[in-house]
């Protein structure tokens, strides 16, 4: 599961999301309200909080598809910036 | 002369009857403009818009640009926006020129009408393979080495639009999509969305020509009450002559929406009010870092609000 700080980041963009909900790893962003300028914005704070930079096969509407796959991409990165 | 507050009409994108409908039938000025355009067109706009196929539909541009008028005269009365200057981004033109009054509104119904179906029927047989892909955070110099491989390849290719900073969409054929996104995301840029039909691009000079024969030329533009900002490059226009040149060259010259935001601030607009369904226009920093955004969207105008009581 994802830290604090990615939920914190990510609810704000998903204005269909009731504060009181789960969010889950599968739920479609979308469905939650995150549109493509949202998706921008999204990108950018995510860059920033964690300092880093998506870059080729990260930089996909698909990536943004669920939190657990947007998760995972950040993780990802995190690892691959650590090692 | 200084212009407080700028009314934008966006351009289009796509409106799923689902979110438009309700709006369409429930909000008073929303009726009132849809009633005139049943009586211009001759059929139910709202039936025809929920059983259109496509985004793209006559009835759902028809709608777009009703529901951008009837946002504008909601904001006037429940927002205070009382515009000084008004601007349209690409098929924000048309809403401009009606609310400007340089067209009577059913004239302007008429317009977008008729010149949605010459674009279906121009694209229906012309540059069958092109579409206008969108990105964003494209630095200039990378897309430029991009753009440049690609002419070198001998593949046609122009920007139809800027949006702001490394915020573009270019004209391409669709087999060149797949590629380009590759080539943009090693820059990192983000691609969002593809678009047919594709606009704003000089191949589409018949367009042009064609959309001038058979529609615009059948109605002459009144100097409009306000000014407006022509989307193409921010230059202030006072006249109708000015706003059909406008329209036309919205065929084939690119939008450039830094120019009329540009433009609005030099003007000396502080609060911009954008009337219409708009996930874009209003949102991007070009337009939240110079103004007071005002998002006048249906989905507002459906929010239910307390009422002041007289005393």
């Amino acid at each position: 599961m994802w830290d604090d700080r990615f939920e914190q980041i990510l609810r704000p963009f998903l204005p269909f999301l009731p504060p009181q909900e789960e969010l889950t790893p599968e739920t479609d962003l979308k469905d939650l309200g995150l549109d493509s300028l949202g998706t921008v914005q999204l990108l950018g704070t995510l860059e920033e909080t964690y300092q880093l930079r998506f870059r080729d096969s990260a930089l996909t509407m698909d990536t943004f598809r669920t939190a657990g796959v947007l998760w995972d991409t950040v993780q990802s990165m995190l690892q691959s910036t650590a090692s | 002369m200084a212009h407080d507050t700028a009314l934008v009409f966006p351009g289009m994108g796509p409106v799923p009857f689902a979110e438009a409908g309700r709006f369409m039938v429930a909000n008073p000025f929303a009726r009132d403009l849809v009633a005139v355009a049943d009586e211009t067109l001759g059929y139910s706009l709202v039936d025809a818009f929920r059983t259109s196929p496509g985004d793209y539909s006559q009835a759902a541009q028809v709608a777009f640009f009703v529901n951008c008028l009837a946002c504008a005269y909601w904001a006037r009365d429940h927002l205070g926006v009382t515009p000084d200057i008004v601007a349209g981004p690409s098929f924000g033109e048309k809403a401009a020129i009606a609310y400007t009054g340089a067209l009577e509104l059913p004239d302007a119904i008429r317009l977008t009408a008729d010149i949605a179906r010459c674009l279906e029927e121009y694209f229906a047989e012309e540059h069958k393979d092109i579409v206008t892909l969108s990105f964003v955070r494209a630095p200039r110099d990378g897309l430029d080495a991009i753009l440049a491989e690609l002419a070198e390849a001998g593949e046609w290719h122009e920007i139809s639009c800027h949006i702001d900073d490394g915020f573009h969409m270019v004209s391409l054929p669709e087999h060149r999509v797949a590629w380009m996104e590759e080539r943009l995301r090693a820059i990192g840029s983000l691609p969002l969305y593809t678009m047919r039909p594709p606009m704003h691009a000089s191949a589409f000079r018949p367009l042009r020509d064609k959309a001038e024969r058979e529609v615009v030329s059948r109605y002459s533009f009144a100097d409009p009450e306000l000014p407006v900002v022509a989307d193409q490059d921010g230059r202030l226009l006072h006249t109708g002559e000015e706003l059909r040149t406008m329209l036309l060259d919205g065929f084939d010259h690119p939008m450039n929406w830094p120019s009329v935001t540009t433009a609005l601030k030099e003007a000396g607009a502080r609060r911009l009010c954008v009337a219409g369904p708009d996930s874009l226009f209003g949102r991007v920093p070009c337009a939240t870092r110079n103004f007071d955004v005002v998002a006048a969207q249906p989905r507002l105008a459906m929010t239910p609000r307390r009422r002041s009581r007289a005393a």
